[in-house]
């Protein structure tokens, strides 16, 4: 097994502000509203708690539909790694996505209710995007948003 | 349609539908609010759906999608469905995953979105 997923799938819940399982749809709209209560708290412009609360948002969909039971960890990240941001990392010990360029790319979706834009929104919404994955192991996705100065 | 099967309360403005989003929109709601206008549609015989999402504050890639797809079935219906009021960090959000919300006549505000209900 991919050692870097490894890693990422045991990372402790302790280490994390919030942890939301996500197995019922209505876990869906706790996730986002989570994620939007840190990224207030940490001063985010409303452009940006939003920007946040919406990709938490899919990752937190992503796991109901494809691979639930999964969960959504959310902290602030500490002052004194380089200013303040929020890290989410959305885990699951699903089916794995077999090709990570593939649903990557806008519009491409297995779902007949979708539009396909889920994750490569995220990826332009957040500052930064990492998926780890392996079929048949699970997925992590691991993104991060800054605050940014005005 | 009962009362109580209404996510939304919707008011009726001459031949048009309003519907006042005053909730936070998640999977199933926005499911249920689709059926809704539907049935209001067929029942009311309206020219127009106006969602007014001033108190939205989060539309992500399902909801955007439910609400296409409502907006394309109201056309089928004979029904134009205007959308008013995003919000600023709404627009930028879904502007910036791509998402165009195809199908919908867009309007500034409720004035505009009554406008546009009669322009040609």
């Amino acid at each position: 097994m991919d050692g870097k997923l490894r890693e990422l799938l045991d990372i402790p819940e302790n280490d994390f502000d919030v942890v939301v399982r996500i197995s019922r749809e209505e876990d869906i709209a706790i996730a986002r509203q989570m994620a939007k209560q840190l990224a207030q708290e940490l001063g985010f412009s409303l452009a940006d708690v939003t920007k946040v609360a919406t990709a938490v948002s899919e990752l937190a969909r992503n796991i109901y539909r494809y691979a639930q039971p999964g969960k959504i960890m959310i902290r602030k990240r500490p002052e004194e790694s380089g200013g303040p941001a929020i890290q989410v990392v959305a885990a699951d010990r699903g089916p794995g996505i077999e090709s990570v360029e593939r649903v990557l790319t806008k519009g491409y979706t297995t779902h007949e209710r979708s539009l396909g834009i889920g994750l490569s929104g995220i990826r332009r919404l957040m500052d930064f995007c990492e998926i780890a994955s392996e079929v048949g192991t699970g997925t992590v996705v691991r993104v991060e948003k800054r605050r940014r100065k005005f | 349609m009962a009362f109580k099967e209404r996510v939304v309360p919707t008011i009726r403005i001459g031949d048009s539908l309003l519907v006042p989003i005053q909730i936070d929109l998640d999977d199933k709601t926005v499911e249920q609010l689709q059926t809704q206008l539907l049935a209001e549609i067929q029942e009311h015989r309206v020219r127009a759906v106006i969602l007014d999402v001033r108190m939205v504050e989060v539309i992500d890639s399902y909801i955007s999608y439910t609400l296409t797809e409502t907006a394309a079935m109201a056309h089928l219906m004979g029904c134009r469905t205007v959308i008013c009021g995003i919000q600023p960090p709404v627009a930028l959000t879904l502007a910036q995953m791509g998402i165009e919300l195809q199908g919908f006549l867009v309007a500034r505000d409720l004035e505009h979105a009554m406008g546009l209900v009669y322009s040609p």
